[in-house]
């Protein structure tokens, strides 16, 4: 995506360099002076020609008045420094756990927002992303869901959060680069497929059979539900009931058949990729299923077992693989 | 990116700010504006309100160009009838107008009030009271209420309004400060200048004129004096000098008006008479005209001021706003030791056939009495002798006014009386002159200095005599001896015409002592603003930083600014809640050690590594009498050393904690421990 050699991006790089070590990534981080850089706006710059002209106006009409209006107007922008600048000291941002996210759609990386005297309108944002605007943050702590277009799988670290304050009256413009250390793991992009699924020991089955499956039934517990009434009183949660959290019943299920297998072997497929996304879509439609599968990737076997926990495991170990190297690049 | 989008979006709350910035910035302009761009204003102003109110919607953009364009050519044309300043400012004012119907989001806010912030500089040009100064100041204060509110939309009014004014107040100290220290500079270029109407004296006098300005209070000028002020037959304030008469009214001569219509290439023209002077300053009112008041043979070395070959003192600029100047006086110089044969010439001519019995009555004053200075005394003692009298509302003339007003009506003000002296003087083959200007001032006692108010106007003689040069006779003086005397006020109190035009002029209440202290100490306040905030010019800078700081050297205005500079920005820092003083958590624990130090007293010594809990222990075992109260005691002092609390919950916390100890110092106190 850089260019390089170019004169801008050794800048660029030298610039990233320096930010970091003035402000290393931490997963908390509180502004302060080291933090906070203040510069003029657009409107702050006119604001002081504004006050150029007033004091040559009031200087040709040797009026006082005007002329005090203009260091009025000056001394204003100085005020103006100090409030921008306390806009965002004391500011604390805390990085929060991170939703569930696919290639190729926008991330969302929830903010924890805190400061011990009240700040308005706070906007932050990722570089080239949507700007989010926070009204009002005060001692209780705000969540922002700062959000991050993304295209690519694995490990993705959104980088240095913009935030940024015109408050009071817009003349000057203070902002921070802050590096939550908040790396997330994008799953591949699910990709509709059928034929691409194979399974350990035979080769040519159809996962769209009842292989892997549960059906109700008495041997596992699965959970608890809200009790119907008319069903059988024997499966009520009497402790639950108890307890005061109402009437549940218990259901119980058991498998059906074999487990699945996901497999991929060869890692150093062209479409690699291709084979991923499929991959991604065959777990999330088979966790839907409430199926129970495996997962083997090259010499890597995930043992097979079903539910939330183990498809985020599965999805995980499918996006953190290395991306496919081809000879062509 | 949505950010512009929402950029775009001006929020009912600012709206609500513009409606009445527009108001504000608005009404002081009230007299610069053309009765058309009034209408356009209103016209804007009840449109913007219709959106407001969700009545109408926003003018399509072609229209406001369009207006915009009908506008500007209007104005084009009527520039020359209402001057060219005049033209920029309507100008201005009708762009502040149109795009204040027109906005669309954010940025136009700001360019509407940084216009606004312009505009009210303009207000400054003419109106420069105290009044204005305050009014405007918290115009400017709405005007930044109006940027605040962009960046608090959800907020009510008033606590927009609170950050603005907070803001321009933490600012002004700073401001003050600026305004001591910045240079002054002279005007860098020529501005175009208002066209106003003049007030004050004319440069042409004819009879019944200056009773005009009797019925006026306004002031005129005022002088300090830096000794002790001459007395009131000492005050003749000098600003016209006529030589021209036709007959019926005096008019300066066309070569003292050549120098003054040429001042920009003219020099001071006379040099600075020797002599003791008296020294002091003028703070002339503006009157739109150029002539300066001074007394006697009056010099300025002021810049600006042009020193013109009969004494006077002339401004090179229309006096347009408060215009302050140094004058030194010599009474002692005699003016014009020898005369110019041609301006001798000149104020010795009289029209042909006029005034008949005058001119014969001068004549007889001539055969008699040769020696000029004898006869000029005859002349004043003839209007004692002859039952004339004062009056502000003399009857009508005819064509032969002096032969009128001598021998028919023998009543009149000083006009009268000057002119009729003159022309006897001429008349009697003496170079006489016609002198306007101010006679006399009200003295202010506790600020210690002079008002010449417009009523105070005054006409009187100059006659040249031989080594003596311009002499001033004063034939008022004769008739009413009490107006010279004891100044315009004592002789005019009864007189029905005297500020007729000011039935509610603070002046009238002269009569009421209470209040009359009160009209004074209004003007002094009035008057320290004007020599303070007005006419702060380089000298007076000097002045103060002087003062200040003893010898000025660059090096000490540095210091002094970075010291000043660094403790505003400090109390402002700390008003804005950046610096906090940890003083809370402190006496928290020393409170703590104190109560140990009570207990310690009574034998339950706390060891230096004992953790507040388990000295609690300790005490609960030691003291039964107290266990409880010590224990809610190290529950509130281990909740503020160690819990995050919200300010309100530790403010809470610490008023209990010191409650609780109070309690249990008394308890100790009175050894209630077991």
């Amino acid at each position: 995506m850089k260019r390089n050699g170019t004169k801008e991006s050794r800048f660029t790089l030298w610039w990233a360099q320096w930010l970091n070590r003035r402000l290393p990534p931490a997963a908390r981080v509180t502004l302060a002076h080291k933090s906070i850089f203040i510069l003029p706006t657009g409107f702050g710059l006119f604001w002081i020609f504004l006050v150029l002209i007033l004091f040559v106006f009031g200087t040709n009409y040797q009026n006082n008045l005007v002329i005090g209006l203009s260091i009025l107007l000056l001394s204003l922008f100085n005020t103006c420094i100090i409030y921008s600048y306390r806009n965002l000291a004391g500011l604390t941002l805390n990085a929060c756990a991170s939703p569930q996210a696919y290639a190729g759609e926008t991330l969302v990386f929830p903010v924890k927002l805190t400061s011990s005297q009240p700040q308005f309108e706070v906007l932050v944002n990722y570089p080239d992303n949507q700007i989010k605007v926070i009204k009002t943050i005060g001692e209780e702590p705000t969540v922002t869901l700062v959000p991050f277009d993304n295209l690519i799988r694995g490990r993705v670290s959104p980088g240095r959060l913009k935030i940024e304050s015109r408050y009071p009256l817009g003349l000057c413009r203070a902002w921070s680069h802050v590096n939550l250390d908040n790396p997330h793991i994008v799953f591949a992009k699910p990709l509709v497929s059928h034929s691409q699924l194979k399974s350990i020991d035979a080769d040519n089955q159809n996962i769209t059979g009842d292989r892997g499956m549960h059906i109700p039934g008495v041997d596992e517990f699965k959970g608890l539900k809200q009790h119907i009434p008319g069903e059988s009183l024997r499966q009520v949660a009497w402790k639950q009931l108890a307890q005061g959290r109402g009437m549940l019943s218990k259901e119980f299920q058991q498998p059906q058949g074999e487990p699945h297998w996901l497999i991929i072997e060869d890692l150093s497929s062209p479409d690699l990729e291709k084979q991923l996304s499929e991959l991604t879509w065959a777990i999330d439609k088979m966790s839907g299923r409430g199926q129970v599968f495996g997962l083997v990737i090259s010499r890597k076997k995930i043992p097979p077992a079903e539910g939330d926990v183990h498809r985020i495991h599965c999805l995980q170990e499918l996006a953190l693989l290395p991306q496919f190297v081809g000879g062509d690049s | 990116m949505t950010h512009s989008s929402q950029e775009e979006i001006i929020s009912r709350h600012s709206l609500l700010w513009l409606l009445i910035v527009n108001i504000a910035v608005l009404a002081p302009l009230y007299d610069k504006l053309t009765p058309w761009s009034l209408g356009i204003c209103g016209i804007c102003l009840v449109w913007r309100f219709g959106i407001f109110i969700g009545k109408v919607a926003k003018p399509p953009r072609y229209l406001v160009t369009a207006l915009a364009i009908a506008s500007a050519i209007t104005l084009a044309l009527v520039t020359s009838e209402i001057g060219l300043l005049n033209g920029l400012i309507n100008l201005l004012i009708l762009g502040y107008a149109l795009k204040y119907i027109e906005m669309r989001n954010r940025r136009d806010v700001r360019t509407v009030v940084l216009v606004g912030y312009f505009l009210i500089a303009i207000t400054f040009i003419d109106q420069q009271s105290i009044f204005y100064a305050v009014n405007l100041t918290f115009v400017t204060g709405i005007n930044t209420c109006v940027l605040v509110s962009l960046y608090r939309e959800d907020v009510k009014l008033k606590e927009t309004a609170r950050i603005g004014f907070k803001l321009l107040l933490q600012s002004l100290p700073l401001a003050a400060l600026l305004f001591l220290v910045l240079p002054r500079l002279p005007p860098l270029w020529m501005v175009p200048q208002q066209k106003s109407t003049q007030t004050g004296l004319s440069d042409e006098v004819s009879f019944g004129d200056i009773t005009e300005l009797t019925r006026s209070a306004a002031l005129a000028f005022r002088a300090e004096f830096s000794m002790s002020p001459p007395s009131n037959q000492q005050l003749y304030w000098r600003a016209l000098v006529m030589e021209d008469y036709d007959g019926s009214r005096w008019t300066q001569n066309s070569s003292i008006k050549d120098i003054e219509d040429n001042t920009p290439f003219t020099t001071s023209r006379r040099q600075q008479p020797e002599g003791s002077p008296i020294q002091y300053s003028v703070i002339a009112e503006p009157s739109n005209q150029h002539w300066l008041f001074g007394l006697d043979a009056a010099f300025s070395s002021d810049i600006g001021i042009i020193n013109l070959p009969d004494y006077r003192l002339y401004s090179a600029r229309t006096v347009d706003q408060k215009f302050q100047y140094h004058v030194d006086s010599y009474p002692q110089y005699a003016m014009d030791k020898t005369l110019d044969p041609t301006v001798r010439l000149l104020n010795l001519r009289l029209p042909d056939d006029i005034n008949p019995r005058t001119f014969e009555l001068a004549q007889s004053f001539k055969k008699d009495l040769p020696d000029p200075t004898t006869r000029l005394r005859a002349m004043m003692r003839y209007f004692t002798e002859q039952p004339y009298f004062y009056t502000l509302t003399p009857p009508r003339v005819g064509p032969q006014q002096i032969d009128d007003f001598l021998f028919e009506n023998k009543a009149g003000f000083c006009v009268h009386y000057a002119s009729a002296f003159t022309f006897m003087a001429r008349a009697s083959g003496l170079p006489a002159r016609l002198v306007t200007g101010y006679q006399g001032g009200e003295f202010n006692q506790s600020a210690g200095y002079l008002s010449i108010y417009q009523y105070m106007a005054h006409a009187w003689t100059e006659v040249w005599i031989e080594n003596r040069g311009w002499v001033r006779y004063d034939p008022t003086a004769m008739i009413a001896p009490e107006r010279v005397l004891e100044g315009f006020d004592a002789y005019f109190q009864a007189q029905e015409s005297y500020l007729l035009d000011s039935p509610f002029s603070p002046l009238r209440l002269r009569e009421f002592p209470l209040l009359n202290e009160l009209r004074l100490t209004l003007a002094s306040i009035d008057y320290y603003w004007s020599v303070w905030v007005l006419g702060f010019d380089s000298s007076k800078q000097e002045q103060i930083l002087q003062k200040l700081l003893g010898e000025v050297t660059q090096q000490k205005i540095a210091i002094f600014m970075l010291v000043s500079i660094t403790f505003i920005g400090l109390v402002i820092a700390y008003s804005a809640g950046l610096i906090h003083f940890h003083r809370d958590k402190d006496r928290v624990a020393s409170t703590y050690l104190h109560m140990c130090h009570l207990l310690e007293k009574k034998g339950v010594i706390r060891d230096k590594q004992q953790g507040p809990t388990d000295f609690c222990s300790i005490v609960e075992d030691a003291f039964p009498g107290i266990a409880t109260d010590f224990r809610r005691f190290t529950h509130y002092y281990v909740a503020l050393k160690y819990q995050p609390l919200s300010s309100h919950r530790r403010k809470k916390t610490v008023k209990l904690f010191s409650n609780q100890f109070r309690k249990l110092r008394l308890k100790i106190l009175k050894g209630k421990t077991s």
